[in-house]
């Protein structure tokens, strides 16, 4: 399969800031890939290297079978993380002219404006000016804009954020679509349920680096649940038999109930019989391994120190990125 | 080129279609017309009139009956008559005919109420200190004015030479200047008419000397004549240079505002996706050129059409409009890219002032050069000035439309730097866009710019 995109070696520095770090990446033709990596990982730089609107330092960008995505933009839809728009445009003339600086020129343009519109609620609003309509709105108006040419390739970044859940489900469903049209979809997220509902490969970057570049049922069978969740029962049974269990290496417990931790190469499904065996219990669950865990393990070499640790989790939970589990 | 277009229009769509843009377009003419319409009763000296009391110590005893005449009311309105129409004169035929029957009215009218001034002869034994008290003392009726002390040798000159003395005057802190000019002017008749007299000088056939009526001034063109009107070689460089001023400084300022909000507002990481940086500067520089073209013809317009209604079209070369265009572009081409530099480059309009202070000195530049240059068009700093850009088409400009218009190899010189100055503002921009657009955070100063001209 050609690739949509692919990037060798690509560097691209700001000063005395590497922002992009010898980043080699290829997305494949009709893959719905998510770019995941905490504030100021260099997902975003990585992104605007990828649609020319930066040029790397060095290394080789390739877009849709050329050299630069200046020769393809007419094929790329893109939403970048900043919104914008014409304040003062309304929300039909917004929509027709970024689809006619790409290139359509088709007489059912406006027909087509009315039906999106109407597809992510907002039926109606094309004589209104963007700035009658709420944030919510304007973000549906962006991603239309980035699709309304339909393009071989579509870029999101954080196309979720300061959406509701109804809306960010809309959206989800029309990323679906696009991808069954047959484009090839690049996401940037730091919320990870929803890269897990909607992508089949996850790219997570840290410091510029490619630190994971994985199918995500290669990542949930390659970083395998420890963690069993467990209320017994009777509120006062005695948990502490647990970690009598051969195969366990703790039992934490507080108001939420306990935390059975396994040793490494214990089968969880086994352990949950065992457990059941020793307490009868209300609640068991396999706890998936939280992304931020994934992200810490996976960065651990580079940071040394509890300090930088403590940093890093500090930063990835100021970006949310950390409250998701796989 | 098609997407350059589209940016184009919508910029020149989104500039004209606002009201700001239709009542600045408008407000110009509309103040003129405004001006003219009541303008002479805003500012008619109606609701003045020189009017106050002159002490007199003269201890020739012949300037004050002079002096005396000359304050005379009817003396005063008859010598205004006489100014106003020397000066209606030299207007263009088709003012004098709107001014038609009514001149004498309208005369009046425009001079306001006829001076009253009163003399009070003091002897000249008296001293001036004895007097001054009496400047400060106002009744609000009739005001003190001036003391005027004529010396002893004002009308006949003392010793072998023809060395004659004048007057010193002594003046109230609130001498409105109208009144001290009347003052004066009636003080200097006075004694000139009392020397001649003391000479046995014939007044009346000496005025009839010195009298110059009906001069007949005629502009010869190269298809006709007309009476000259005196002026227009003023009044047109001013015209043409303000008509490029303001071209230029409105769309460059149009141009900063625009990159300022497009980035503020952050539509334009959606614009690149699209397009690529160059193609956004080409199409704003189109898209503003396009508003400052319709601005600057309507004005063009209208001033001929001002023109062909006094008949005065056979005055202007209308090559002048095709050099004031071809100028303008180039001058339009070097601001207005450096200006969208610096809208590039900032993150709002605040930041942008700092930038703006070296272009804005730039521009200041026409308006300090403008008199010495019409003045003098064929000046050393004349000559220099139409040749560094980029106020060398501002320069040559207002030399063609001079009376000493400049050989045409120089002019061609001025476009050739110009076009090369142009160019390398584009330049500038370009590079400044490539990298500018999506810089955010710290306010950039020129060594950032240059900084990013180098790495772009």
């Amino acid at each position: 399969m050609n690739a949509a995109i692919e990037l060798r070696k690509v560097t691209k520095t700001f000063g005395r800031t590497i922002a992009v770090d010898n980043f080699d990446l290829v997305i494949p033709q009709g893959g719905i890939y998510g770019f995941i990596g905490p504030n100021g990982a260099g997902k975003t730089t990585t992104i605007r290297l990828i649609m020319s609107i930066l040029f790397p330092d060095s290394g080789d960008v390739s877009v849709l079978g050329c050299p630069s995505a200046l020769e393809a933009k007419n094929r790329i839809g893109y939403l970048p993380e900043e919104r914008g728009v014409y304040r003062k445009m309304r929300v039909g003339d917004f929509l027709n002219y970024i689809a006619s600086l790409k290139g359509v020129s088709d007489s059912d343009l406006n027909k087509r404006i009315s039906v999106l519109l109407k597809s992510v609620g907002l039926g109606g609003t094309e004589r209104k000016k963007c700035e009658e309509l709420s944030k919510g709105m304007l973000q549906k108006v962006q991603i239309l804009a980035a699709i309304i040419h339909r393009p071989d390739l579509l870029i999101l970044d954080e196309p979720f954020s300061g959406l509701d859940p109804v809306s960010t489900r809309l959206l989800r469903d029309l990323i679906l679509e696009e991808n069954r049209r047959g484009a090839t979809i690049l996401f940037s997220t730091h919320v990870m349920p929803q890269a897990e509902e909607i992508c089949e490969h996850v790219i997570m970057v840290h410091q510029g680096r490619k630190v994971l570049d994985e199918k995500l049922s290669t990542i949930r069978s390659q970083y395998d649940p420890r963690i069993i969740e467990f209320n017994p029962l009777d509120p006062n049974a005695d948990v502490s038999v647990l970690t009598n269990l051969t195969g366990v290496d703790r039992v934490d417990r507080d108001d939420s109930g306990c935390k059975v931790l396994l040793a490494e190469g214990v089968n969880p499904a086994e352990m949950m019989h065992r457990i059941i065996d020793s307490i009868t219990p209300a609640r068991l669950e396999l706890s998936r391994p939280r992304l931020e865990d994934i992200f810490i393990r996976l960065v651990s070499a580079k940071t040394d120190s509890v300090e930088d640790r403590q940093k890093l989790r500090a930063n990835l939970a100021q970006s949310s990125f950390g409250e998701a589990s796989l | 080129m098609k997407k350059i277009f589209l940016i184009a229009k919508r910029d020149f769509l989104a500039t004209v279609g606002t009201k700001a843009f239709i009542i600045g377009l408008l407000i110009l003419p509309a103040m003129i017309g405004i001006f003219a319409l009541i303008g002479p009763r805003l500012f008619s000296p109606k609701n003045f009139q020189v009017k106050g009391e002159v002490i007199v110590i003269d201890p020739t005893g012949r300037v004050t009956q002079e002096l005396k005449k000359n304050f005379d009311p009817a003396k005063i309105a008859a010598r205004q008559k006489e100014e106003a129409g020397k000066a209606l004169s030299s207007a263009p035929q088709q003012i004098r005919q709107l001014a038609g029957d009514s001149v004498n009215k309208n005369i009046a009218n425009a001079l306001g109420p006829i001076p009253d001034l009163h003399i009070l002869e003091r002897p000249a034994y008296l001293g001036i200190e004895e007097e001054k008290y009496w400047l400060n003392t106002q009744p609000k009726d009739m005001p003190h004015l001036a003391i005027i002390v004529v010396h002893k040798n004002a009308v006949e000159p003392t010793g072998k030479g023809l060395e004659y003395g004048a007057y010193d005057i002594y003046v109230s802190p609130k001498l409105d200047d109208r009144a001290g000019g009347e003052i004066h002017r009636g003080l200097r008749d006075a004694i000139i008419a009392a020397r001649m007299q003391a000479r046995s000088i014939d007044k009346t056939a000496m005025d009839a000397i010195f009298a110059f009526s009906n001069i007949q001034s005629v502009t010869v063109t190269p298809n006709n004549q007309r009476q000259t009107v005196q002026g227009f070689n003023v009044l047109l460089p001013a015209a043409f240079g303000i008509l490029l001023l303001m071209g230029v400084m409105g769309g460059g300022g149009q141009l900063l505002s625009s990159m300022v909000e497009e980035k503020s507002s952050r539509v334009v990481e959606v614009l690149l996706s699209a397009v690529s940086p160059m193609e956004i500067m080409a199409g704003k520089l189109l898209g503003q050129l396009g508003v400052s073209l319709m601005g600057m013809g309507l004005y063009i317009l209208m001033g001929i059409a001002l023109l062909a209604g006094f008949a005065l079209l056979g005055l202007l070369n209308f090559s002048l409009i095709f050099y004031l265009i071809l100028f303008f572009l180039i001058t339009y081409l070097v601001m207005g890219s450096l200006m969208m530099a610096i809208g590039a480059a900032v993150n709002d309009i605040k930041e942008a002032q700092g930038l703006m202070m070296p272009l804005t000195l730039v521009f200041m530049i026409p308006w300090i050069l403008w008199m010495p240059i019409s003045r003098d068009p064929s000046s050393v700093l004349s000559v220099a000035m139409s040749f560094i850009p980029p106020v060398n088409t501002f320069a040559m400009l207002l030399r063609m439309v001079s009376n000493a218009p400049p050989p045409l190899w120089q002019v061609w010189i001025s476009i050739a730097i110009g076009i090369g100055s142009a160019v390398c503002a584009v330049w500038f921009a370009a590079k400044v866009l490539r990298i500018g657009l999506l810089m955010f955070g710290k306010a950039p100063n020129f060594a950032t710019l240059i900084r990013w001209v180098r790495s772009a």
